[in-house]
């Protein structure tokens, strides 16, 4: 790390980045003074923050190389231990949502085709090697890293595309490899997790140039665990009926969790927006002006969808309460325990809902279902992620048998909308309608 | 395990019912890849590999999206056509997602009454811990078949380990025989016959490869030679036409051959460590998450020693973790001057018109 790259790190923090968002901010409010809409109830107040927030990530980044250790992370990784490390890290996977969400996946996937990667691949996987063979980004630049940081507990896919990256970049990749469990986790499994964080120290310490602060890491742990109980709140707060926000919503304020878990500014946030979902509680306020029936989401957002998406079931007083992706990050936090770091995270981050066996995820579904007073079920059916595709078709049938509810399955992409047929979509969602009124 | 109309499948399913009454094995049905054979064996166990049962595939798709891939998929439809009968379990190693997802399915949501055994390896990189968790993997799947089927002897394990060794030194005299051409086998030949492994037990499987390896060296064999990269080698009518167009494959990367058939040869002496010692002196693969540069040192090496032309990557359509390797295999490969061939294939298709030009066009440009 040079001592004028941390200078100007420093400079663009502390000065910079406060200066950009100022004016950004100005901008952004002179052009968001948007009409109420009679479909929803008012925005949530708090989305300004939260584009604040990841607007300063993606910005501050640019200047981090050569500063801070940078670390490019899988979104299931236990980045906690990179934290203690002080690596700035960034989320290809939220960097991919976000393109996504801007409609540029396509775009960015064909550099990739064009490098060879096939149009089968993930599209998270093609529009990040796209941004690497590209430099093309809509955050401006995204920093090259120092190290690669890999979970293969969300799927494989991450540690193939990794090796790439790797191979790309001559740089380490460190893997977390976490059993899956078929049945139960065992004692040695748990072993092999903290074994592994063990080797990676030296690894990290040699890389950061710094000793491992134990109680750094606690502390770390500590905002970590908070952060995603926080979270949870929040997507509790969605059993209420009307629900105070919507799973769209939802799809978008989880950036923090994925992307700035363990550190101050993710749990600030989450507490000022539980603050004003409970203000919405109490006021009897919902996300949609007309709540009629509620549903639940199964596997990652279709993300240059969501707004249209977000319309399409509002006008027909549908409302999604519950997802089983947004419910990972907040799932297994009963486990984390600063005093006990590695064990905890070992557990933490092994028993996440992709790592689990569809047994799980059904029981999971069924409770979300009953807590959630759920009356139907849109079950994306996504090409990039096989771990959470295959075995949809019998978690349909057997939600269908043991609650009863009616739902449908989308065949679309999370970023690729060349994998979209919208009339396709349209029929299935007409069937689905037809057959959640016929339930009322 | 019954394809009733199709030879080679019947020969199995013969095969199989009389390893049970002749010898009162036991039969598990192994999905791919990596899995401790020697172990089973030692148990009288028989493992017959699920890799691609030449099925129409009709039930699986209810179960199953249209972008999984068919090893996947026809491994499934085994299963749900009621072909799996004479089998007293499965076991099933995880391989890559659709694997993990499809053990999950057969063991939760099919009501199968088998029971289902599963077994994780751990991932590359390597570290102290992957050794440790693997033998403790091994020792763990010992005592859960231990409930099925008996206890381990370990004198029969010591065995059976050993066997293994002799049986991955005569597959690697086979492949060293095919390199330097003087096995005189055809592209077909050579295949049908190691593909055997899949179900003949090994007290079978040497007599037949030491037969062929006592056969004087031919040396007409040799001509143009590619190496072929892949999951498996099917559709066989690759093979057929490559014999057709004169060019021999002198090697192979295929994950279900010299992937994990061949292994440095193990140090220790104690069963579950040398079985150690196998599993992480395989070849490199994508599946078990080695470096890409060290699979491409592999294939390159390969070509050297048997002085291959060009590389085939003979693909299974929506393989994900092939599908990552290939760009930068084929991209390193060009850069040694080896001429490279992509193409897509679904198992048990035979070959289009198209993929024919493309062989042909491929072999004039290496000839």
């Amino acid at each position: 790390m040079s001592l004028a790259r941390k200078l100007r790190y420093g400079f663009m923090k502390d000065v910079g980045a406060p200066l950009v968002m100022g004016l950004a901010g100005v901008k952004s409010r002179s052009k968001n003074i948007r009409k109420p809409d009679p479909l929803f109830g008012p925005p949530l107040k708090c989305a300004e923050r939260l584009k604040e927030i990841m607007t300063r990530h993606y910005f501050l980044s640019r200047y981090a190389e050569g500063a801070k250790p940078v670390a490019w992370v899988t979104s299931g990784a236990p980045v906690e231990l990179l934290r203690a490390f002080d690596f700035y890290t960034i989320y290809p996977e939220n960097h991919g949502a976000l393109c996504g969400a801007q409609k540029l996946g396509p775009e960015l996937c064909a550099v990739a085709e064009e490098k060879g990667y096939h149009q089968d691949l993930c599209s998270y996987a093609r529009i990040d090697l796209g941004v690497c063979f590209s430099g093309k980004t809509p955050v401006g630049r995204l920093p090259k890293p120092d190290l690669l940081f890999a979970s293969n507990n969300i799927c494989q896919t991450v540690m193939y595309w990794y090796r790439v990256l790797s191979h790309k970049w001559k740089i380490p990749l460190l893997v977390f490899d976490t059993p899956f469990n078929f049945g139960q986790i065992s004692r040695s499994e748990i072993n092999y997790m903290v074994m592994q964080f063990e080797e990676m120290i030296p690894v990290l310490e040699r890389i950061s140039g710094k000793r491992l602060d134990q109680k750094a890491f606690e502390n770390v742990m500590r905002l970590g665990k908070e952060s995603a109980m926080a979270w949870g709140e929040i997507l509790a707060a969605m059993k209420t009926v009307p629900s105070p926000m919507t799973i769209f919503d939802a799809f978008v304020h989880l950036a923090p969790i994925v992307s700035l878990r363990g550190l101050p500014v993710t749990l600030d946030y989450y507490n000022i927006l539980l603050s004003e979902l409970k203000d919405r509680i109490s006021k009897g306020i919902g996300a949609i002006i007309n709540e009629r029936k509620r549903l639940m989401w199964d596997n990652i957002a279709i993300w240059y969808k969501v707004r249209d998406f977000s319309r399409l079931f509002a006008e027909k007083g549908m409302n999604f309460v519950a997802a089983t992706y947004t419910n990972a990050w907040a799932e297994t936090i009963s486990y984390m325990d600063e005093t006990r770091p590695m064990e905890s995270l070992a557990k933490a981050y092994s028993l996440v809902i992709l790592n689990n066996n569809l047994d799980h995820r059904l029981n999971l579904m069924e409770r979300l279902i009953d807590e959630y007073h759920v009356d139907g079920l849109v079950i994306h059916s996504a090409r990039s992620c096989k771990p959470y595709s295959v075995g949809q078709y019998d978690l349909k049938r057997l939600l269908m048998e043991r609650k009863g509810i009616p739902s449908v399955v989308i065949e679309a992409d999370i970023t690729d909308y060349r994998a979209y047929s919208e009339e396709q979509t349209r029929t299935r969602l007409e069937a689905f309608f037809e057959a959640l009124e016929g339930g009322s | 395990m019954i394809m009733n109309g199709h030879p080679e499948a019947r020969a199995r399913r013969d095969y199989i019912l009389e390893q049970k009454r002749g010898f009162g094995r036991r039969v598990i049905g192994v999905f791919p890849a990596y899995y401790p054979r020697e172990l089973l064996l030692s148990m009288n166990i028989l493992p017959v590999e699920i890799w691609d049962p030449p099925l129409e595939s009709s039930h699986a798709n209810a179960h199953l999206q249209s972008y999984i891939c068919s090893v996947v998929k026809q491994g499934l439809e085994l299963i749900l056509q009621g072909k799996c009968r004479d089998l007293d379990a499965f076991l099933f190693p995880h391989t890559c997602d659709s694997i993990q997802n499809l053990a999950s399915i057969v063991n939760d949501y099919l009501g199968i009454e088998k029971p289902c055994y599963f077994f994780y390896h751990p991932k590359a990189p390597y570290k102290e811990s992957s050794r440790w968790y693997y033998i403790k993997q091994l020792e763990d799947l010992a005592l859960r078949l231990e409930k099925q089927f008996g206890p381990l002897n370990h004198h029969e394990f010591k065995k059976k380990v050993e066997q293994g060794e002799d049986l991955r030194r005569t597959i690697g005299e086979l492949y060293r025989r095919r390199a330097e051409g003087t096995l005189g086998l055809s592209n077909v030949e050579f295949y049908r016959i190691l593909r055997q492994v899949e179900y003949l037990h090994p007290d079978d499987f040497l007599p037949v490869l030491t037969a062929i390896l006592k056969r004087p060296p031919d040396r007409k064999s040799k001509g143009l030679a590619v190496i072929v990269s892949g999951i498996l080698p099917n559709p066989p009518e690759v093979l057929e036409h490559l014999d057709r167009l004169g060019i021999n494959v002198a090697d192979d990367d295929f994950l279900s051959c010299s992937r994990r058939l061949l292994a440095r040869p193990a140090i220790s002496t104690v069963p579950f460590e040398a079985m150690a010692d196998s599993y992480f002196g395989m070849q490199p693969c994508c599946t078990k998450g080695s470096a890409i540069e060290d699979r491409l040192k592999s294939i390159l090496d390969k070509a050297k020693s048997s002085s291959a032309k060009g590389v085939i990557f003979q693909m299974v359509k929506f393989c994900e973790p092939e599908l990552f390797d290939v760009p930068i295999l084929v991209e390193g490969l060009k850069a040694e001057g080896l001429a490279t061939l992509v193409i897509d294939t679904e198992l048990n298709q035979g070959m289009s018109g198209q993929l024919v030009t493309r062989l042909e066009a491929f072999a004039e440009m290496i000839g």
